[in-house]
């Protein structure tokens, strides 16, 4: 250790939670209820992550969030809105999305532009409208994602270790398509290609094209979406993230910010304590790190002996997913007036999901993008006679790579000007003669405010062979060093902010269960 | 749905053997597949390194040179400290500014000062700020006895949104700047005649006297190299004007519509908070959009009796404020006038800031109790920051007894 002694003691918690992002939050919180004494350290001085909100002229944006994923109705909560109402109890307001999304393929061959509902049925209708005779394998696909939900609620009760026998006899489609990717499973179901379009859409917040991404996760997340609809924070992300900061103060949890660490400090295999950025070094057994194994395992294990190779293989073998590029702007001038009605707009050359993803790696304007009116969500959260449109894309980890910072502005600008005048022709609007702000953020904007590495937001791809079912059965033989858990979107549950903050609250009941053993909670 | 339709669900990809054996082998295969992997750290993470470079916590800097501008105005051309870490200076948009951590009679402070340099200089290794001395000031006064060459400086990164945005702004620029608030826009100035900067400006440049016009030589030369990108004039409120090129009066409708296509312009005004009171009076006769007026932020405010809904009868007094830091406690007073930046600083807490305007959010901080008065017209807080207490200490009055947590520094 290179710091001296100093005249007190160090500092000692139960519990240091590294990363108020989604999941360090809810962890935090979590061990704080039940009574252990824990610290939460956070580089920035604000909590959330990528959840969060920034402010420019008269305008407050929301940074990354697009849909909460199993929020719904208070008459038949999903799993998010239990964790905030039931299990937190935060202060938080959440509002419906009206509709699924507007999807808009431009190219000719190819040509949609169609809304689609929430609501499987309407959803299906829609598609059926569109696609004459696809309604049928349409609703197989939402079926199959039925079934699945049902399947992993049912290994999330057996905690990882499901009875063989149940599973074959009751979840048969869940296992028949728990190796495939989305092609293989819809090709057996015969789904027409313009109705695989309009039901792929999604396959951007998975940031895998369908050739590869896995169908347990990315039809569930398609069935959840379209039965449960999505939610957005009035306030904006940061909204909620403070509510859950404040609940960890409420049970004398400790909050620091301005604080990185940069040394978790491990001796035979177990975690000692950490190091932040001023020096210090505070004790604990048990750190629970909101920053990826990416990170963790290459930068943060102090010393670099107690790195286990395994851990190392384990990143190395698994393809970094996507980081993003978002444009927000604050227009003077009403989404009504411009003539959208919308909230979602994807807005894509093609729905060939590989040629999409393929082009991602270049340093050019993405073909792709995923855009919101926040005012059609949200009328009044920008002042009267304006509002915020923004438009994210994505970009595999490489694209950004060579960009030298006194060409970084001039890159960035190119890029949004290319997606500003995409979203225009797609939906026919003129939106660049009244942006009163604009801002754009870049991978090297998110590796900024979160320090993750490469910008990289999406975690680790989600291809069959490392879906969230493979990671969640091996998740208690890939723990490495005792006293460390991991949470968040690189973690057992994919991606996403509804993954990262239930992955929060299942490393903080690990922890808690350690707690216990020890003999330090009740 | 019914019953039926779910049990006919049946889905077979290649077999149903070889469907369910793919599922069994999953874990198998994953395995091998990270065992066969590499076990190379990686160690390069450009997207990190990108953004170091752009927004260093830190820059260690020493002067290089000092040049007298006019009698009451310096500028310090800087370089990087290499001793103290300090390899090359961060690129920056035009406009931006550097918050600069000072020590003041043993009471570490920050000030923001617009770069005058443009970022071209930057890469060539320096940066130039002009600084101009205020009557009392309390800084401007130490860097006028102690400033010297060799002196070592500690400063942010580049910070601030007061620059052109070609996505945004019309390339005709019209920029309105009173006194030493002219500094960014030399750095915006030598942007558009190196070409980084696609625009022309008309500038509209107010002072009191004729000695107080800094840069005057500079523009003039650069306006006759440069005419269809370049036109300055001088507004002076003085009597008498002898000078080229100049108005005698204040930045008035009838001089701005004299030299500039007002319709068609972006307006960037740059000034003392005074500037901005008459300016922007002005602005509202030609009834533009908001989108097409952008103001740099106040600084530190002056007059805060001034403000809006200030109560005035408090004026006189001093409170009691708790600061927590870290697992620091610390009892200090504040007074009603002073800003809860300047309290804790006086009370040699060094808390983090940068814009002291209220608008970066660096000093964020939870009010647990007591009340504040909120400058409004910089209360630039997120809504869930109002929602749950969070306050920006640089544009926070006490109003009564007071206890606040505020973050540490973020250090090195």
């Amino acid at each position: 250790m290179t710091k001296s002694i100093s005249k007190e003691k160090n500092r000692s918690f139960d519990v240091i939670v590294i990363g108020a992002g989604n999941g360090g939050l809810v962890a935090a919180a979590r061990v704080a209820m039940k009574g252990a004494k824990v610290i939460l350290l956070e580089q920035h001085n604000l909590p959330g992550g990528f959840a969060s909100s920034f402010v420019r002229g008269r305008f407050e944006f929301e940074t990354s969030l697009h849909e909460l994923y199993d929020y719904s109705t208070p008459g038949n909560k999903g799993g998010i809105r239990i964790l905030f109402e039931d299990r937190l109890n935060i202060d938080a307001e959440f509002v419906p999305v009206p509709e699924a999304y507007r999807l808009i393929v431009t190219n000719p061959d190819e040509k949609i532009d169609a809304v689609l509902p929430f609501g499987i049925e309407a959803f299906i209708k829609a598609v059926e409208k569109e696609v004459p005779g696809s309604e049928d394998s349409v609703r197989k696909f939402f079926q199959l994602g039925k079934e699945i939900d049902q399947a992993t609620t049912y290994i999330g009760q057996m905690r990882g270790n499901p009875d063989q026998d149940v599973l074959l006899r009751e979840h048969t489609n869940f296992l028949r398509t728990a190796a495939y990717p989305v092609d293989d499973v819809q090709d057996a179901l015969n789904i027409p290609k313009k109705a695989r379009a309009m039901l792929n859409a999604y396959w951007l917040y998975l940031g895998v094209p369908t050739s590869r991404v896995n169908t347990t996760v990315f039809a569930a997340m398609v069935h959840g979406y379209i039965l449960k609809g999505a939610y957005i924070p009035k306030m904006r992300s940061h909204e909620y993230t403070s509510a859950i900061e404040a609940k960890i103060r409420e049970y004398d949890g400790t909050v620091e910010y301005n604080t990185r660490v940069e040394k978790i400090l491990v001796k035979e295999g177990k975690v000692i304590g950490i190091q932040t950025n001023k020096g210090e070094i505070i004790d604990t057994n048990h750190v629970i790190c909101n920053a990826s194994p990416t990170l963790t395992y290459n930068k943060l294990i102090h010393p670099k002996s107690e790195v286990p190779e395994i851990a190392l293989k384990e990143i190395n073998a698994r393809t970094h997913g996507v980081t993003t590029i978002v444009v927000y702007m604050g227009l003077d001038t009403t989404a009504e007036k411009l003539g959208l009605k919308d909230y979602s707009y994807f807005i894509c050359d093609t729905m060939d999901t590989d040629q999409l993803y393929d082009s991602l790696i270049n340093l050019e304007v993405p073909k792709v993008q995923a855009s919101l009116c926040l005012n059609n969500a949200i009328p009044n959260c920008s002042p009267p006679g304006t509002c915020i449109i923004s438009i994210t894309s994505a970009f595999r980890p490489g694209a950004w790579d060579k960009v030298k910072p006194e060409e970084y502005f001039k890159v960035k600008t190119k890029i949004a000007d290319g997606l500003i005048e995409n979203f225009e022709k797609a939906t026919g609007t003129k939106i660049r003669n009244h942006i009163e702000e604009i801002e754009v953020a870049t991978p090297q904007t998110f590796s900024r405010f979160t320090g993750t590495y490469n910008g990289v937001i999406y975690g680790y791809e989600l291809e069959s062979w490392d879906s969230i079912v493979p990671r969640l059965q091996n998740m208690n033989d890939e723990k490495h060093i005792e006293g460390l858990e991991f949470c968040g979107g690189f973690g057992k549950r994919g991606h996403g902010y509804s993954s990262s903050l239930k992955d929060g609250e299942t490393a903080a009941l690990f922890t808690i269960q350690s707690l216990m053993k020890e003999g330090i909670i009740k | 749905m019914s019953q039926k339709k779910e049990k006919d669900l049946d889905i077979t990809i290649k077999s149903t053997s070889r469907d369910l054996l793919a599922f069994m082998k999953l874990t198998a295969n994953r395995k091998k597949r990270f065992e066969r992997a590499s076990s190379e750290p990686i160690r390069s993470d450009p997207m990190n390194e990108l953004a170091h470079s752009l927004h260093p916590i830190r820059q260690y800097l020493v002067i290089k040179s000092i040049k007298d501008e006019t009698k009451t105005t310096k500028t310090f051309k800087l370089i990087p400290n290499t001793e103290l870490g300090t390899k090359e200076l961060a690129y920056f948009r035009p406009g931006q500014y550097l918050s600069l951590k000072v020590n003041v009679n043993g009471i570490d402070i920050t000030r923001p000062y617009s770069i005058a340099s443009s970022p071209n200089d930057a890469l060539e290794g320096f940066y130039e700020l002009t600084i101009r001395k205020e009557e009392n000031g309390f800084l401007t006064k130490q860097i006028w006895d102690q400033w010297k060459v060799g002196t070592q400086i500690e400063s942010s990164g580049p910070e601030g949104f007061f620059y052109f945005d070609p996505l945004r702004d019309s390339k005709q620029i019209v920029g309105i700047a009173g006194g030493s608030g002219i500094t960014p826009f030399r750095s915006i100035i030598k942007a558009i005649i190196k070409e980084t900067i696609d625009a022309k400006l008309t500038l509209l440049y107010g002072s009191s006297e004729e000695d107080d016009i800094i840069f005057y030589n500079e523009f003039k030369a650069l306006e006759k190299q440069f005419p269809e990108k370049l036109k300055i004039v001088y507004i002076l409120s003085c009597e008498i004007v002898s000078l080229e090129g100049c108005e005698q009066g204040f930045i008035t409708a009838d001089i701005i519509r004299k030299y500039c296509d007002v319709d068609n312009s972006s307006f960037f005004l740059c000034g003392p908070q005074i500037m901005y009171n008459f300016v922007e009076k002005e602005l509202t006769k030609f009834n533009l959009p908001s989108r097409r007026i952008r103001r740099e932020a106040f600084g530190e405010v002056k007059d805060v009796l001034d403000l809006p809904g200030f109560p005035h009868e408090i004026a006189e007094k001093s409170f009691k404020m708790t600061v927590h830091m870290g697992e620091m406690t610390k009892e200090i007073p504040a007074l009603a006038t002073e800003s809860l930046i300047i309290a804790m600083e006086r009370a040699k807490l060094a808390p983090p800031s940068k814009c002291r305007s209220g608008e970066c959010g660096f000093c964020r901080s939870l009010l647990i109790s007591g009340e504040v008065y909120v400058n409004p017209i910089s209360d630039w807080r997120r809504a869930a920051d109002k929602k749950f207490g969070y306050i920006h200490p640089c544009s926070s009055y006490p109003l009564s007894d007071l206890e606040i947590k505020v973050p540490k520094q973020i250090g090195n």
